[in-house]
């Protein structure tokens, strides 16, 4: 036993100190990275209380896909892009932490009136055994007594899925072909942007004068590790 | 389950960490041979007899090698995203029973390292961890064709797995667990095609889900022709074009210890694992048996790399998701509900 709680503070303390890095490091890839050894070790934590299941799910939905789409962002950002997060704005930094009190207090509360006043649920572990365990006793619960609730994620995630065809379709060309020439091209429909009206294929300024201009199009493409980027020896970030 | 001291399991991880580390040397010397013989050449036949010990000279040439780190590297994750595709790799292999429980010096001794009643999604979650290694090394490099590199292997490993998961749910739905030694349990039952009795693998009653694991899986190991990420024709080497020595070499075994793992996945869920003939009474024909099959695997991964030109970029990601994953959603279907109507509970 007491191995037991010797690994859950190890497991715990790396997690805290990884959810401190994530809001303290300068770097956005950084957080990323510090965030994806958070979620691992939550992970490890529940595999200690016996649901390898939950476990196995939060490593790959939220490490292994929505954290990776994150990265995929963040890693195309210039970091110097992004609003400073250190200094200044005391209004969001004033929003954000009272926010996170009010997280804090929830879950205090949860704890309070659930697990160390309120009575006992149904899931208890000999009622966890007798249907076969963790995994099963999920999947009856969820396919039974929250079927309806269930749908209705189901719905709202499929909702979420034709916002993002939606957004993503190919308009119209003439101003998708001028938008796109400034972004990466990763499977688009036709693989290059060969098939673009012919005053695309001018260069982007001379069109973009006698046309209302998208956001960031006066920009040149930076992506993150460009050679003009990086320090010089002797001198400091440009 | 687990009812053997934590010193018996850690020796025999110990030992499969080994023999997969000595495997993925002989991969290469495999690999090597068999592409030689595929286009007509020799293959490594200078160092020792018949080029046997030139995955040993490999190996201590790429120690031996200065190690390179860009100076606009980001150095931290530079150092540590090889190790995370390495680890990860090696980590899957866990799961993987090479048997039942034998008993051998006077034990009980299990033929796998531990029994996690998640083991299948356990692996799959180990791959999909992988991944942070090649995005992150692509992006510490500071290098264009590394970063476009990772980004290519970032959705095309989010996409396949996809189809890799699913794939497999017709398997579960079959086995009614997650467990691999369930389901590897499940497929030494026997089952009745007309006048023939065979053993219950599931490459038998799930030939589609098959056939879409083995092209998910060559996809998530990223090797040809889904080997995008390094495509040298045009991103120089991809993700790892910056790495070089030591670095580069976990790279590497990351890749080669993960189609190895995957070998031996596929042959555990689809091919019975350690069954075949006389396998019951003879635990050591068992592991000969599962080894054998995961190298049919690994062949066929050689000889789709010998056979096949690479796709093009949106040909992949348009095979992922309008070919398979309608296919692999079918499969899951048609197999509910077969299994619902085996049961009497359709209709």
């Amino acid at each position: 036993m007491p191995w037991e709680v010797i690994i859950f503070y190890l497991i715990a303390g790396v997690a805290i100190l990884s959810a401190g890095g994530v809001v303290a490091a300068r770097n956005p890839v950084h957080s990323a990275v510090l965030l994806m050894v958070c979620f691992i070790q939550i992970a490890a934590v529940f595999v200690m209380l016996g649901a390898e299941f939950l476990a196995v799910i939060q490593i790959i939905v939220y490490t292994g896909a929505i954290l990776v789409l994150l990265l995929f962002v963040l890693m195309l950002v210039d970091p110097e892009d992004l609003p400073e997060f250190h200094t200044g704005r005391p209004v969001q930094r004033a929003i954000g932490a009272l926010l996170g009190l009010i997280l804090l207090l929830e879950v205090a509360a949860a704890v309070v009136t659930r697990t160390i006043t309120g009575r006992q649920g149904s899931a208890t572990l000999e009622n966890i055994e007798a249907v076969g365990g963790n995994t099963e006793a999920l999947g009856r619960q969820i396919y039974t007594e929250h079927l309806l609730a269930f749908e209705i994620v189901s719905m709202v995630l499929t909702i979420g899925i034709l916002g993002a065809i939606v957004l993503a379709m190919p308009e119209r060309l003439g101003v998708s072909g001028y938008r796109r020439r400034d972004t990466i091209s990763l499977g688009h429909p036709r693989g290059t942007d060969l098939a673009l009206p012919a005053t695309a294929g001018a260069p982007i300024r001379a069109t973009a004068g006698s046309k209302p201009e998208p956001a960031g199009i006066g920009r040149t493409l930076v992506m993150a590790g460009d050679p003009d980027e990086q320090p010089v020896v002797g001198g400091g970030r440009r | 389950m687990n009812d053997q001291p934590l010193w018996l399991t850690f020796i025999f991880a110990f030992l499969i960490m080994n023999v997969l580390l000595i495997g993925m040397a002989y991969m290469t010397y495999f690999e090597r041979k068999m592409l030689g013989a595929m286009q007509d050449r020799m293959g490594p036949t200078r160092t020792g007899p018949k080029g046997l010990l030139q995955p040993i000279a490999d190996g201590i040439k790429l120690l031996g090698k200065e190690d390179l780190i860009p100076r606009a590297a980001d150095k931290w994750v530079f150092f540590f995203a090889p190790l995370i595709v390495f680890v990860t790799a090696i980590v899957g292999a866990a799961v993987i029973p090479f048997g039942g429980t034998i008993n051998a010096f006077g034990r009980d001794l299990n033929l796998y390292i531990t029994d996690l009643n998640v083991g299948a999604l356990f692996v799959l979650a180990f791959s999909s961890i992988g991944v942070y290694g090649i995005i992150l090394g692509a992006w510490a490099s500071s290098n264009r064709y590394s970063l476009l590199g990772g980004l290519r292997a970032a959705a095309q490993v989010v996409s396949y797995e996809i189809i890799l998961g699913l794939s497999l749910v017709g398997v579960f739905m079959l086995a009614g667990s997650l467990s691999l030694r369930d389901i590897m349990l499940e497929q030494q039952t026997n089952l009745e095609l007309g006048p023939l009795t065979v053993k219950n693998w599931f490459i038998l009653s799930q030939p589609l889900a098959f056939i879409l694991f083995m092209i998910a899986a060559v996809a998530e190991t990223n090797r040809a022709p889904f080997d995008l990420p390094e495509a040298e024709s045009e991103l120089v080497s991809g993700f790892h074009t910056e790495y070089s020595a030591f670095r580069f070499s976990f790279y590497f075994l990351g890749e080669y210890i993960s189609m190895i793992v995957v070998s031996l996945f596929a042959a555990t869920l689809f091919l019975g694992g350690p069954s075949g003939p006389g396998s019951s009474d003879h635990w050591y024909l068992g592991i000969l048996y599962i080894l054998i099959k995961a190298i049919v695997f690994l062949f066929f991964y050689i000889w789709l790399r010998a056979t096949l030109p690479r796709f093009r970029y949106d040909q992949l990601m348009g095979l992922a998701w309008k070919v398979l994953l309608p296919l692999v959603i079918l499969n899951i279907v048609v197999t509910a509900a077969i299994r619902l109507a085996s049961d009497g509970l359709l209709f």
